[in-house]
């Protein structure tokens, strides 16, 4: 038996805010064991941070540890003195943070850094801290350590500020580890390389981690044991395998089953959970998931309490999930919800409702039943097939000149696009992926005619929107229109929403003023939000009905295609699913095209028909969705396939390293020939004297490799295409 | 770091062109120019014509402000009728004092803000805080001149350690450096309010970030936070703040030299401006511009030094 | 338990019950530091507690109000203003010609506050003083951020070329101390009210005109700027409509800032003996002939007026400080 490291039991946490206490933690118990890897997972605000800091006893002023003991080693952490707790912050117990930028302190060095455990904790002199400072940086994979040492985090990489980070974790050798959102601010792929290198170290060190994370496929693929939390409380608790295999509590089960997955049917609704969590101030009474519950019954205005269901699997529901199967096979069945019969909820009227439920009116698409039922894929597909090119982007380029020395000259250009042709179908779904940095983004900004192309041109329905001027330019906007990322930012703070969602008619001068508000009205219907929305202002939303107001602001003026940079990507993975099937069913209703653009291959395996695949400046690969993630043809598709962490534990814990390596280089100086020749593992030496030409994988399917990993196909044109891809071979050595 | 000098020390010198230029505009706002302002109203009309031909204010305007330009580059700032000596004897003979007067209370300002911001900001919201924040306003909230006269009436008319005036400090006639005490001080106090406010916010900003909570994560004391992770941090934007309040800080010792009879060249300024002795007021005003671009550009240079994300570039 | 058997979830979306209450984000002590954020910004009200959709103004009196001190702020300025104003008219004074028999005397039954040098009554005088110093207050306030406004908007939309020239004019006459400057300008001609409210202006316009540029850059890139301008919106539509109300906040702010600022700077000048000719007078003037008696222990020449511009500007600062709070409200309950 290992030892045990850690072992919390009822611990309660409390915030002093002016208006109320709330418990952020409440009832929290979980243990972890030498070498163990123990998960703590749940939505943003479901206390699973705030036990991490907890054990710390890290909790800003206004937290306190209100009950319960946190038990390290035997030893109650939570009367110790705080002289006392320094001692074992830091040299115990380490945590790292989710950002690892601002997390390391900018005017020191990351020698010092790395060092200052050492120096605290042991009085190291300079020599011997020093010495085990390289020592940490090698273990933490840093590249040439020696000459790494003096330089400020602001000099490093993100994947590397983020391994300096853990050095100065490890630096004390400390026996548990809690590790708080560690991946999330990264890119996938160095997301599993950070990943890994906490999996190796925890088993060279032998040490205890907690992995607090929101991301179940992380969950899935590196811990042990998983705890699931909501609103404050523990709702299930189980070891990995058996948690994905028999999930019992329905907040899990609805989770698990909200994500899109890479294998997931793209033509079924995606489950999701309605409404959002509560406020920790106004709970509802007894189970606190009872109000977004499908299985709630009138037993659960008291409060579950948490029972073993099966050995070592904790779960506080009176209504456990038995079967994960049959449930989901009710969930996903096609169409299912399509005219079904809205019977209220077997909710309490006392509990108090999630007050938002207020806000979502009864009349949006989905609940009324969608007009236009989902046709099966082969339909869409044939559909599509036939369709008009709505977009052609034809050899874009897309260069920021970079000034330097003290008279800012140009000393070079970063090259944000390089030589990018492809085209949209009218109706269809076109998604852009890629890590940050490949210029998905900038791409997304010249398709929506923001942003002027260096060379090359964008045609919307055969005109090129950007050589026309003021008057006919501003005219013709209103067929393209924009969805954001960032919910909070993309909705201006002083108007109501009536006038945010009127805006666009005004300015087109679209109707007169009774139109134009019966036009916002239903639009609000559309997108399943109450007319009471009029006159709030957006602070009033959470994240998701923000997005809402942003996708119905965005179909105002009836657009044609409507550009989405990264629409769900700040939202909550069961938030994320309900905007992701108002996507579609707007898409259905309005015949809308969509260029989406996310780092999420998940989400756009989910949503588009056809996915071009970017690095650095290049569309690597293009394809219809299906056949680009079953059958990649470049590797770096390949890889990003690979790196998304899948929850599923049986699939998750057999990958076993990180797929693509390394880091993205500089847009200022791209590598020659392939760009992608420094990261790929069957780079050759053609690779760097030539750029690969775009090749035939099947129908509509092209990649840019010198060594695919499918044999190219002789025929390009085979078969019904389910997009004309207009891309051409770019003379080699264009760049 | 060069790009970074070359370019701001460019930046200063644009600056400074432009304030030239404005000030050789006032000098051709005045009413009657710069010879009526010069020899005063009662001027005979040959004693205008020999100093307009003398100045050379009869050529184009661009030449002429060439000419004043290429003279106030060398220190030829004109001539005091009223005091009867060329502006540039007379400043070289007020600056000195005025480093004196404005270092050292700048310097003792600094001393005291540093630490007493960085003290409320880990204090934060704690009574102590509470009260030294309220004290801090009802200081920022006093027009300068009350200040002195506060402390006149405390340290020297109730209790009589300290002189109440400066007048002969630094000419010859006396350099007891006890004169200089209750000036420093008044001038001094306000921007202790003014530094120690904007060094807590910037103290409680950094208290509150991710690296500082990764330094706690450490296992770091409150000493070691404070000194080796929230003074620095907090300083880069005080330095900066310092080198702009330094207007600020010169308008106030034209008043504390007022009050205190300080032969500097505030005193030197107010005199001018009651006698309406323009070639001093504008040679004033060209100084102590001068003063501020420069103690701007060594500011922003102390920032870029402490912090590495500049120095790096 | 039936739990499997259960129907498919009707919906998305819970039904609108009829809770009369509004959406609110979880405005739980979230995951990272937002606690002791929450715990030292719950200036806002719940949505929750908004029954009815509030309109801007209830919203924003009851943020000012609940920052105790500025409401203080408030109560101390508007009786300031009623003792200047209206006093006179309850208290009857000679306030143009100035007696020989009567100066310096010290507070009695018909001089409640003594008399000042001149022999003038010292209470009528105070209040007097404080319609010029409030007048001062308010104009360069008005007129500086105006100003400022206009100018910083201009060079922060048009940016470029324009902008780099508008802001190193900016930066060069910031860089000429204040006092020296507005000595200056007083120097050219002995101001009257109106003229001081000018040159005090012409130094105070400068930082918010800074102030405005800088937030106005950021406005810019705003995607709810980039949103409109994807949909036809004309420059002077999203100044209007979306920059202009965003920038409010911070410039009203400000502006109050500018109000404590030039009360004291007032009293400079006035100290300096370049404010306008007696008979007019001000707090600043006033304080400097208590200053002049000093040694003669005329008190309730000194500290009344001093008391009265400390008390004016620190509670225009205060206020200030409650206004800021307003002006961020929605942006902090993020």
């Amino acid at each position: 038996m290992k030892q045990r490291i850690l072992e919390v039991e009822h611990l309660r946490t409390e915030f002093h805010l002016r208006s109320a206490n709330v418990a952020a933690v409440d009832d929290v118990s979980l243990t972890i064991d030498q070498g163990e890897c123990v998960g703590l997972v749940g939505e943003s605000g479901c206390g699973k941070s705030t036990t991490g800091l907890s054990i710390m006893r890290l909790l800003p002023r206004s937290g306190h540890v209100t009950a319960g003991r946190v038990l390290l080693d035997g030893r109650d952490l939570v009367p110790l003195s705080e002289a006392q707790m320094r001692q074992v912050r830091g040299r115990e117990v380490s945590m790292i943070f989710q950002d690892p930028m601002t997390s390391l302190n900018p005017t020191m060095t990351i020698g010092a850094q790395v060092a200052e455990p050492l120096v605290i904790h042991f009085g190291s002199s300079k020599k011997a801290a020093m010495d085990r400072t390289l020592e940490t940086l090698h273990l933490v994979g840093i590249p040439n350590p020696r000459e790494r040492v003096d330089d400020y985090p602001h000099q490093l990489s993100g994947g590397l500020r983020q391994r300096v980070m853990i050095a100065t974790a490890l630096a004390a050798e400390p026996k548990l580890l809690i590790a708080d959102e560690p991946t999330t601010a990264l890119d996938v792929t160095i997301q599993a390389q950070i990943l890994d290198l906490l999996d190796r170290l925890r088993e060279e060190l032998s040490m205890a981690v907690l992995l607090i994370t929101h991301d179940i496929g992380v969950i899935a693929g590196r811990t042990d044991r998983v705890m699931v939390m909501y609103a404050g409380r523990m709702v299930e608790s189980a070891t990995t395998d058996e948690l994905f295999a028999a999930t019992r509590h329905p907040y899990a089960e609805a989770l698990l089953q909200s994500i899109p997955q890479l294998t997931q049917d793209a033509n079924a609704r995606l489950p999701s959970i309605p409404g959002h969590p509560p406020d920790l101030s106004r709970l509802p009474p007894g189970c606190r998931f009872a109000p977004r519950c499908r299985y709630a019954s009138p037993a659960c205005i008291e409060e579950p309490p948490l029972e073993e269901a099966a050995t070592g699997h904790l779960v506080a529901c009176f209504h456990p999930v038995g079967v994960l199967s049959g449930a989901a096979a009710a969930w996903s069945a096609p169409g299912a919800p399509a005219g079904a019969p809205t019977s209220p909820p077997p909710v309490p009227a006392s509990a108090a409702l999630d007050a938002s439920a207020a806000l979502d009116a009864s009349g949006s698409p989905a609940r009324a039943g969608d007009p236009t039922p989902p046709p099966d894929a082969t339909t869409r597909r044939l559909t599509l097939a036939a369709a008009a090119v709505l977009v052609e982007v034809d050899h874009l380029v897309k260069e920021y000149p970079v000034r330097g020395g003290g008279l800012r000259r140009r000393v070079g250009s970063v090259k944000a696009v390089s030589d990018v042709s492809f085209g949209i179908r009218r109706g269809e779904t076109f998604g852009l992926v890629g890590e940050s940095g490949c210029g998905k983004s900038t791409l997304g900004r010249m398709v929506a005619a923001l942003e002027r192309p260096t060379s090359g041109t964008v045609r919307l329905g055969g005109d090129e929107l950007l050589r026309l001027r003021g008057a006919d330019l501003r005219r013709r906007r209103r067929e393209l229109q924009l969805m954001f990322q960032d919910p909070y930012a993309s909705l201006d703070p002083r108007m109501r929403v009536g006038s945010i969602l009127r805006e666009p008619l005004v300015v087109q001068g679209v109707g007169d003023r009774r139109q134009q508000w019966e036009t916002v009205a239903s639009l609000l219907d559309e997108v399943g939000l109450s007319r009471r929305a009029i006159d709030l202002y957006p602070h009033e939303f959470s994240g998701g009905q923000r997005q809402r107001i942003g996708l119905a602001r965005a179909l105002t003026l009836n657009p044609r295609l409507v550009v989405a940079d990264e629409p769900v990507s700040a939202l909550d993975v069961s938030i994320q699913s309900q905007i992701l099937n108002l996507m579609k069913a707007l898409q259905r209703s309005h015949g809308l095209t969509y260029l989406v653009i996310s780092h999420d291959l998940a989400v756009l395996r989910y949503l588009s028909d056809t996915i071009g695949v970017m690095y650095l400046g290049k569309m690597v690969e293009l394809g219809a969705a299906d056949d680009v993630y079953a059958r990649p043809a470049h590797p770096y598709t390949h890889g990003l396939i690979q790196a998304i962490p899948v929850p599923d534990p049986s699939i998750e814990k057999a990958k076993r390293s990180a797929a693509v390596r390394g880091e993205l280089p500089s847009a200022v100086n791209p590598p020659s020939g392939c760009r992608f020749r420094t990261r790929c593992p069957l780079a050759q030496e053609i690779c760097a004297e030539e750029e690969p030409p775009l090749r035939g994988f099947g129908p509509g399917h092209v990649a840019a490799c010198h060594f695919p990993l499918l044999s190219p196909s002789t025929d390009q044109q085979a078969g019904a295409v389910p997009v004309v891809s207009v891309a051409s071979e770019p003379a080699p050595g264009a760049s | 770091m060069t790009g970074f000098v070359v370019r701001r020390f460019g930046q200063a010198v644009v600056v400074m062109i432009i304030v030239s230029m404005v000030i050789f505009g006032i000098l051709h706002v005045l009413p009657g120019g710069l010879v009526r302002a010069q020899l005063g109203p009662r001027a005979t009309a040959y004693a205008v014509r020999q100093l307009t031909v003398q100045e050379g204010l009869n050529k184009p305007i661009v030449v002429q402000y060439g000419i004043w330009a290429w003279h106030a580059l060398q220190g030829r700032l004109g001539f005091s009728y009223k005091l009867n000596e060329s502006v540039g004897a007379l400043l070289s003979q007020y600056l000195p004092r005025d480093l004196l007067l404005v270092g050292t209370s700048l310097l003792l300002a600094i001393a005291i803000a540093v630490p007493l911001g960085l003290w409320q900001g880990y204090r934060r919201n704690r009574p102590d805080d509470h009260a030294l924040s309220a004290l801090m306003l009802v200081f920022y909230s006093m027009p300068t001149f009350l200040l002195g006269v506060i402390l006149i009436v405390v340290l020297n008319i109730w209790v009589d350690v300290l002189p109440s005036t400066a007048t002969n400090f630094g000419t010859g006639l006396g350099t007891d450096f006890r004169v200089l005490a209750l000036p420093v001080f008044a001038l001094c106090l306000g921007n202790v309010s003014y530094f120690s406010r904007y060094m807590r916010s910037s103290t409680v900003d950094n208290l509150l970030s991710d690296h500082v909570r990764t330094a706690l994560a450490k296992g770091a004391s409150p000493r070691r936070l404070l000194l080796r992770h929230v003074l620095r941090n907090s300083l880069t934007s005080t330095v900066t703040l310092i080198g702009l309040t330094l207007p600020y800080v010169l308008s106030g010792s034209l008043i504390i030299e007022a009050l205190f009879n300080f032969p500097g060249m505030g005193l030197l300024f107010w005199n001018a401006a009651q006698d309406r002795d323009f070639p001093v007021l504008l040679g004033v005003v060209l100084v102590v511009t001068v003063a501020t671009v420069v103690g701007n550009l060594l500011a922003d240079l102390g920032y870029a030094a402490l912090d590495p994300r500049i120095r790096y570039k | 338990m039936t739990t499997h058997d259960n129907p498919p979830p009707p919906s998305q979306e819970l039904p609108a019950a009829g809770a009369a209450t509004m959406a609110t984000r979880p405005s739980a002590p979230s995951p990272q530091r937002s606690g002791e954020r929450a715990a030292t910004a719950p200036g806002a009200p719940r949505d929750s507690d908004v029954a009815a959709p509030a309109s801007a103004w209830r919203l924003g009196l009851r943020t000012f109000t609940e920052n105790h001190l500025a409401t203080v702020g408030l109560v101390i300025l508007v009786l300031l203003v009623l003792f200047s104003f209206v006093g006179p008219l309850l208290y009857h004074t000679n306030q143009v010609a100035s007696s020989l028999i009567s100066q310096n005397l010290p507070p009695s039954g018909s001089h409640l506050l003594g008399t000042s040098p001149e022999g003038r009554d010292e209470l009528g005088r105070l209040m007097l003083g404080g319609q010029s110093t409030i007048e001062v207050g308010l104009g360069v306030g008005v007129l500086a951020t105006l100003f400022g406004l206009v100018y910083g908007a201009l060079s922060g939309f048009v940016g470029g070329v324009l902008d780099a020239v508008m802001m190193r004019v900016v930066d060069a006459l910031l860089s000429i101390p204040y006092l020296f400057f507005v000595v200056l300008l007083a120097a050219l001609a002995r101001p009257n009210l109106l003229l001081v409210i000018v040159v005090l202006s012409a130094a105070s316009w400068l930082s918010t005109a800074r102030l405005v540029r800088g937030e106005t850059l950021s406005l810019r890139t705003r995607d709810y700027v980039t949103a409109s301008q994807g949909f036809g919106s004309r420059a002077h539509q999203v100044i209007a409509r979306h920059i202009t109300p965003n920038l409010l906040g911070v410039v009203v702010v400000n502006g109050t800032l500018k109000v404590a600022d030039a009360i004291l700077a007032f009293a400079s000048i006035a100290y300096l003996g370049l404010g306008p000719p007696p008979p007019a007078t001000n707090w600043g003037e006033l304080l400097s002939a208590g200053i002049n008696n000093l040694f003669d222990g005329y008190w309730w020449q000194l500290w009344p007026a001093g008391l009265l511009i400390v008390l004016t500007v620190l509670a225009v600062n205060v206020i200030g400080d409650g206004l800021s709070d307003v002006a961020e409200i929605r942006l902090q309950k993020r």
